[in-house]
């Protein structure tokens, strides 16, 4: 679309390239005689003949009054134009420009360096808060490992002393059934003996003597 | 063969008069573009100076360009610190030439106002005035002593050298510097008027239809190329006025 509508511009302007000049008198094809023709023809035919200066073209070297008065005019407008009033407002707003770029990169150039001086802070902060947090951890671990000390010294004393109680409970429960054990056995032996010797033995005298037996039977035990 | 008629020059540069033909203060195309390049050089100024917006853009941004440019780029390079005082001036003849030269370009108008010696001239010739003013303000009347005796020339040679160097500076120096930017305009303009000329003729000529091509094409490049000389010709002017400025009031040789 871009480069058809370029095509088109660039063919109209040949276009009118073109037409413009397309006629070599474009710029005094004037049907109606003008002034100063209609006096060279006056002064041609006044002379009869052709060597008359009229008819010469004007010299491209020798300006034009009216020309050179507008000239002048146009420039001496502009240049009082841009003097007085386009260049000075110009330069106001680019030095305006300069100054406030320069005052707000100087800003910048402070907040930075208050800024650095935050962040400096901050990590010195930060850099505290981490050895307070590690000497806060280091404590709390020494405590964790005294109480966990402690617990496992109460722990073993507790378990020595339920060993002990158990051991002494043991040992009482082993007296206590060896006695009852020996009462039954005695009871037992002295029936069992007085099937044997049918009553020749009254009943102190025969515990006596298995008491006795039973005894040496324990000590060699 | 062609049956072609090149048109006389002054068919293509002298315009018939719009009013007061044949007056003093008769206007013709050529006054035209002068009253629009004026116009347009002002607009520049008004509408970059009405907003001052901190990122420029349109007429404000074009207008600083074109401050910046002829400040750094003209003033500061020719005459250092003491040139920026020229800045405006120097703006407004670059702004002015460059209207003036680039209505070879614009369709309906096509025809540089600068291919008319008048504005050439006076724009010259006021330029000529101020540098020497520049000069005698720098130097009182030893300006002339500095503008003709170029030193560590030998005392016999001096009379050689001083005649050359017054025709040099007093009068070819504002002679060229009118033809210079004159002449360029007016040659663009010949050749853009020869290529369309021809076109046209071809154009007509059934049987040479093709070839016309050809001519055309050389209106699309030397059109392309005549707004690069506007710019460039209001360019070498602005520069030399800048020049001739340092050249006078400047203390050294």
């Amino acid at each position: 679309m871009q480069r058809i509508r370029m095509a088109l511009l660039a063919a109209g302007v040949v276009a009118m390239a073109m037409f413009a000049f397309a006629s070599p008198s474009s710029a005094e094809g004037e049907t109606e005689l003008r002034h100063d023709v209609h006096e060279c023809i006056e002064q041609l035919e006044a002379a009869n003949s052709i060597d008359v200066d009229c008819q010469a073209a004007p010299n491209p070297m020798v300006p034009e009054t009216n020309e050179v008065i507008w000239g002048t005019v146009g420039f001496v407008i502009v240049f009082g134009a841009i003097a007085f009033f386009g260049y000075p407002q110009i330069k106001k707003a680019m030095n305006a420009r300069t100054e406030r770029i320069a005052s707000d990169l100087a800003a910048a150039d402070s907040q930075k360096a208050e800024a650095d001086r935050l962040v400096a802070d901050y990590q010195a902060k930060l850099a505290d808060a981490r050895n307070e947090s590690a000497r806060i951890i280091e404590e709390a671990r020494q405590t964790a490992d005294g109480v966990r000390r402690q617990l496992e010294a109460k722990a073993q004393a507790d378990i020595a002393e339920m060993r002990a109680q158990a051991a002494a409970d043991i040992e009482a429960a082993k007296s206590q059934a060896l006695a009852d054990l020996r009462g039954e056995v005695t009871s037992l032996a002295i029936g069992a003996a007085e099937q044997v010797v049918q009553r020749n033995l009254n009943d102190d005298t025969n515990r006596a003597l298995v008491e006795a037996y039973i005894d040496q039977v324990g000590a060699s035990n | 063969m062609f049956a072609l008629e090149f048109p006389p020059l002054s068919h293509i540069v002298n315009w018939p008069g719009i009013a007061g033909e044949g007056a003093w203060w008769e206007i013709n195309k050529v006054v035209l573009i002068y009253g629009i390049a004026a116009l347009l050089t002002i607009l520049l100024f008004v509408l970059g100076s009405r907003k001052k917006a901190l990122v420029p853009t349109g007429a404000q941004n074009f207008a600083e360009v074109v401050v910046e440019f002829v400040e750094d780029g003209i003033a500061r390079e020719t005459m250092g610190e003491a040139g920026v005082k020229y800045t405006p001036f120097l703006i407004s003849l670059f702004l002015y030439i460059f209207f003036c030269n680039i209505f070879e370009v614009i369709p309906i108008f096509q025809m540089p106002a600068t291919a008319r010696i008048a504005v050439p001239l006076v724009l010259a010739l006021i330029a000529y005035v101020v540098y020497h003013g520049a000069g005698l303000k720098a130097h009182g009347f030893g300006y002339f002593k500095h503008a003709l005796v170029p030193p560590g020339v030998p005392i016999a040679l001096l009379l050689l050298v001083i005649p050359i160097e017054f025709v040099s500076k007093f009068l070819v120096q504002p002679f060229s510097h009118t033809v210079r930017l004159f002449a360029n305009l007016l040659a663009g303009h010949i050749l853009l008027v020869t290529f369309a000329v021809l076109t046209s003729g071809l154009f007509v000529l059934k049987p040479y239809l093709p070839l016309a091509i050809l001519p055309a094409a050389g209106v699309v490049v030397f059109t392309a190329f005549e707004v690069f000389v506007s710019l460039l010709q209001a360019y070498v002017f602005t520069l030399l006025t800048g020049v001739y400025i340092n050249a006078a009031q400047s203390h050294e040789h």
